[in-house]
């Protein structure tokens, strides 16, 4: 029993934190397309983008992408929400009552041990007239102590395994729904995004390239008169 | 730049033979003008010209003759005429190049000895000044390199000895004036983007006259023939040389046959001397604009005491006239000055402005989110399910994500377009500052554009504005351009990034395709089965929580404590049953309304607040009396039900139900030992026994279980005013307290009729039976 006890408090700490990690990260995951969303729309609602028909046909672009991302990235964490948030709220929903479960079991054992104590003291006793008495009654107290202690104790040993081991099954398909909402969204991604670095970035540039051209820029800037150089 | 008014050059023209000579260096129009016969003295021609002529009148002469031969002799007269003037153009030609030449050349030695006498004689003596002129010597500082220059072009060319008229004097002198014209740009732009110098010292020194007196004296004593009368009269001959050098050389270059060896060269010299000035000239533009621009350019933190310091009645005057000129524009009272292609670029630079750091703040805010998300580490979990293959897989990709493919996405974001866009917004600041400045300029210039004769700090104010709108006009173009390209290429990059996030992740799932027991199920049916199985656990979940709960917490039944059956029986009457509490230890009231209670004391609920609203102190109902009482100490008391099995209650329990029929038989037969005789207060019994019974619906009312009383022990009177009792043996209770009030003793009556005296606490209430015959 105390095994299990053991078990189950690491499995609802464990838990609990999945839990919270999970949704914490979801809302930061949303939060991020956003605010990514958000890095288009400006763009594209600045009358900057009005001044070159190019340009603004890749804002536009730009923002169009973002938006589906935006939907997708909606859609996945709905289908997260479904078949891993609400079902691991629900796994350490089981807790409180199951902790409950013990500490009456353990309150039953205490009254239990308690009861049976008296009983030994009397029947150690010199069995005389007001003794037995004493002894008939606290046997009889006893007996509904013990019969309650060993229905719940077989309750609990009965139940708790069971629970502890369901959870495999429990949460085979909420990791698996993980893994494939992960797996569509980034297939997605890939696909919006390909397009969009076609129609709006230069092809095949390494990272030192790209560095090399921006700073060839804003050098080509920090040479104009009107620029402070600091 | 103000040029000072050029003063009359000196006669540098060679003092020459023929005196009708024309001024060579104003007026080349007149060359034109040899062919008129007026000028027959004028041909400085050999004697062939002459003798030509003679012949020519000779055949003239010769003609009168005949008749025929008359045209012929004409047309060969007309041809050896148009020979001889051939002949006669190329000599005037040939004349005029030698006479451009020896011009330039001397020209160029009576330059190299002013330069030599300012920089030596003048500078010496200006220095030896008493007191000491301020800020003179920097005047002369670029003049020697220009001395250089020049003595090297003469050097050059009185080392090959060659006479002008030699056609490889010119190209000597073509070469070397083009293996100098490097250094000459050299020399020449630094000299002339300082030469504003020397304007505003002379300005300044004119001021003190006793000074000025004494400068003007030693020019006079340098040279004396040129009545100098200001330090500029010298110093600004190179600003007049330079410009003059593509003047003489394309006089020259006029003068000189194509035929000529030396021709191309020429031309090349020519275009040389020109490009040099132009590129003196861009360089001296840029330097003047960037002396303006860096003044402005910058944004000056200034501490609320510096600013006061700086105050003054100039600047307070030039501030308020910019604001009442501002305030003139925008009720209409004056005109602006507007320049359309100007607040074109304005609002172009404003709207990047607004741009860039709308952007920037955007990226930011998505970088911290990301940040965010990589702090939420959900792979780091241990549900103790080491095997389970999907949990294996999702924590891999997890960890995955979180370690290095999120993590190099963002590291690329911050280098490739954070950084770079801070860079960008930090360049904002120069135009920016410029932009206002130039508007207060503005207000200034257009003070005092109507003025036709301005000051020189007006004439200057003006410059400065002509000067930044002029840089403003020029650069702003370019700096909008460059940056929205920029701007442009950052966003493809973002996407860029994008993209290689994505693809890192899917080929990463790749790897897990296989593994995953439904991936083959197409996405609406992979979906279906998820929530489905989903659902069945959570009910299945469900179902165990009820089984435990229900199971676990099974009802309490507790049995009334013989001490309380009484004060039950009153609440009972006055209160519903579920207000009835039970004190789970001893309660001692410490404030005025507060009880206090002893352990398992019952009272009823009648407020779950008190007067003030705290919920932690209860109004409760003690049996007459009433107070506070801490809710925490208060149990529900469930009183053995009336009937059939008991409700749900969240209390820990003592019996189960289906066991108390077992004791009701039994407890009959309980025989309470005798106590001791001394009658114990009621309120401290610690040994009643508890007798948990279950009633049976009694006839009377099923909410209200009917007390009977019955003798605890077996009471043996002492007197005649005590009756005996027996173990178990019900009485009625006549009296709860003796004649005196004394509520240790109880008058009952007996089964048997008889009554009398018996201590209360040897009595104890047990609900009815119904094999018990209710005493009536």
């Amino acid at each position: 029993m105390m095994i299990v006890s053991f078990l189950s408090h690491r499995l609802e700490d464990q838990t609990k934190k999945l839990h919270k990690d999970m949704k914490k990260s979801t809302e930061a995951d949303l939060a991020m397309s956003k605010a990514a969303v958000k890095i288009s729309t400006d763009l594209l609602s600045n009358p900057l983008c009005e001044q070159d028909q190019a340009f603004l046909e890749s804002m536009t672009a730009l923002d169009t992408a973002m938006k589906r991302m935006d939907a997708f990235n909606q859609e996945k964490v709905n289908q997260i929400q479904k078949t891993v948030i609400d079902p691991l709220k629900k796994y350490s929903g089981i807790f409180p009552s199951l902790n409950m479960a013990v500490k009456r079991r353990e309150q039953a054992l205490q009254d239990y041990k308690r009861l049976q104590a008296k009983v030994e003291k009397y029947e150690d006793k010199e069995k005389t007239g007001p003794i037995m008495v004493k002894l008939h009654q606290a046997r009889e107290e006893l007996r509904p102590v013990r019969e309650d202690f060993e229905a719940k104790n077989k309750q609990l040993l009965d139940e708790m395994p069971k629970f502890y081991h369901s959870r495999i099954d429990y949460f085979q398909p909420s990791f698996e729904a993980l893994i494939r909402a992960q797996v569509a969204y980034f297939t997605e991604m890939y696909n919006i995004f390909n397009d969009l670095t076609e129609q709006i970035d230069q092809a095949g540039l390494t990272d030192e390239q790209r560095e090399k051209e921006t700073e060839a820029k804003l050098n080509e800037l920090r040479a104009l008169s009107i620029v402070a150089d600091d | 730049m103000e040029v000072p008014p050029r003063p009359q050059p000196p006669t540098l023209l060679l003092p020459l033979d023929r005196p009708m000579m024309p001024d060579l260096l104003h007026d080349h129009t007149q060359l034109d003008d040899l062919f008129s016969p007026e000028d027959d003295d004028f041909f400085v021609g050999s004697d062939e010209s002459s003798d030509l002529l003679d012949c020519n009148s000779s055949v003239l002469n010769m003609s009168i003759c005949s008749q025929d031969s008359f045209i012929e002799l004409k047309e060969q007269s007309d041809e050896v005429q148009r020979k001889s003037e051939e002949e006669k153009s190329q000599e005037i030609q040939a004349q005029r190049q030698n006479l451009a030449l020896q011009e330039l050349l001397e020209s160029e030695r009576n330059y190299l000895r002013m330069l030599q006498l300012s920089s030596g004689f003048i500078r010496e003596n200006l220095l030896k000044i008493q007191p000491p002129l301020v800020n003179v010597d920097c005047l002369f500082e670029h003049l020697p390199e220009v001395v250089s220059v020049t003595s090297r072009l003469l050097d050059s060319v009185d080392q090959d000895q060659l006479q002008p008229r030699d056609p490889n004097f010119l190209q000597n002198f073509c070469n070397a004036f083009l293996s100098l014209s490097s250094d000459m740009e050299m020399a020449y732009k630094e000299y002339l983007s300082n030469y504003n110098q020397v304007t505003t010292w002379e300005v300044n020194c004119k001021q003190k006259e006793a000074l000025w007196d004494q400068v003007v004296k030693v020019l006079k004593s340098s040279a004396p023939e040129l009545k100098a009368s200001s330090l500029s009269f010298f110093l600004v001959m190179p600003v007049q040389r330079i410009a003059r050098y593509p003047l003489l050389l394309q006089t020259i270059l006029k003068h000189t046959d194509p035929s000529h060896p030396a021709y191309a060269l020429l031309e090349k010299t020519a275009h040389t001397s020109v490009n040099i000035n132009c590129r003196i000239n861009e360089y001296k533009r840029i330097r003047e604009f960037r002396e303006v621009a860096n003044k402005y350019k910058k944004t000056e933190t200034l501490s609320i005491k510096d600013m006061i310091n700086r105050l003054n009645t100039h600047s307070i005057f030039k501030k308020t006239a910019r604001l009442s000129q501002q305030i003139k524009h925008e009720t209409g009272i004056v005109p602006k000055l507007v320049d359309e292609e100007f607040d074109a670029l304005e609002g172009f630079f404003y709207l990047l402005e607004k741009c860039i750091l709308e952007l920037l703040e955007n990226v930011e805010t998505y970088l911290s989110h990301l940040q965010a998300f990589l702090s939420y580490k959900t792979e780091e979990f241990d549900l103790y399910m080491d095997a389970q293959r999907e949990a294996v897989c999702y924590k891999e990709i997890t960890t995955a994500l979180r370690q290095w493919i999120l993590p190099t996405f963002e590291k690329r974001l911050r280098a490739l377009i954070h950084k770079p866009l801070c860079a960008l917004r930090d360049l904002l600041v120069g135009p920016r500052n410029l932009i206002r400045k130039r508007l207060d300029k503005l207000l200034d210039y257009e003070l005092i554009e109507a003025k036709s004769n301005l000051s020189y700090e007006e004439q200057a104010a003006a410059n400065t504005y002509k000067t930044m709108n002029t840089l403003l006009l020029t650069e702003l173009p370019r700096f909008n351009t460059v940056s929205l390209q920029l701007i442009w290429r950052l966003l493809g990059t973002f996407s860029c990034l994008h993209r290689d996030l994505a693809s890192d992740m899917t080929q990463l799932f790749q790897t897990f395709a296989t593994q995953l027991p439904h991936s083959g199920m197409s996405s609406s049916a992979f979906w279906d089965w998820a929530e489905a199985a989903v659902m069945e656990g959570m009910r299945k979940l469900q179902d165990l929580c009820q089984t435990v709960e229900e199971a676990l917490s099974a009802p309490v039944s507790m049995p009334v404590h013989p001490c309380w059956a009484l004060r039950y029986h009153q609440l009972c009457q006055k209160h519903p049953q579920e207000r009835i509490f039970e004190a789970t230890c001893g309660v001692v009231g410490s404030r005025d309304l507060d009880l206090s209670l002893i352990k398992g004391e019952l009272v009823a609920v009648v407020s779950e607040r008190d007067s003030k609203g705290d919920r932690r102190r209860w109004l409760v109902d003690a049996g007459g009396k009433r107070g506070y009482a801490p809710a925490s100490k208060l149990r529900q008391y469930q009183a053995p039900p009336a009937e059939g099995p008991p409700p749900p209650s969240p209390q820990p329990n003592r019996a189960d139900t289906k066991l108390e029929g077992r004791h009701l038989s039994k407890s009959l037969d309980r025989r309470p030992s005798p106590l001791s005789l001394s009658p114990l207060s009621p309120s401290a019994s610690p040994s009643s026994p508890v007798i948990p019974v279950k009633p049976r619906a009694p006839p009377l009312s099923p909410a209200m279980p009917i007390f009977q009383v019955v003798a605890a022990y077996p009471f043996t009177a002492r007197g005649h005013r005590e009756v005996s009792l027996g173990a178990g043996e019900p009485v009625r209770v006549l009296e709860p307290h003796d004649k005196k009030g004394n509520p240790e003793w109880s008058l009952v009556q007996t089964q048997g009729g008889q009554s009398g005296y018996v201590p209360s606490n040897y009595l104890t209430t047990v609900p009815q039976m119904s094999y018990l015959r209710p005493y009536p």
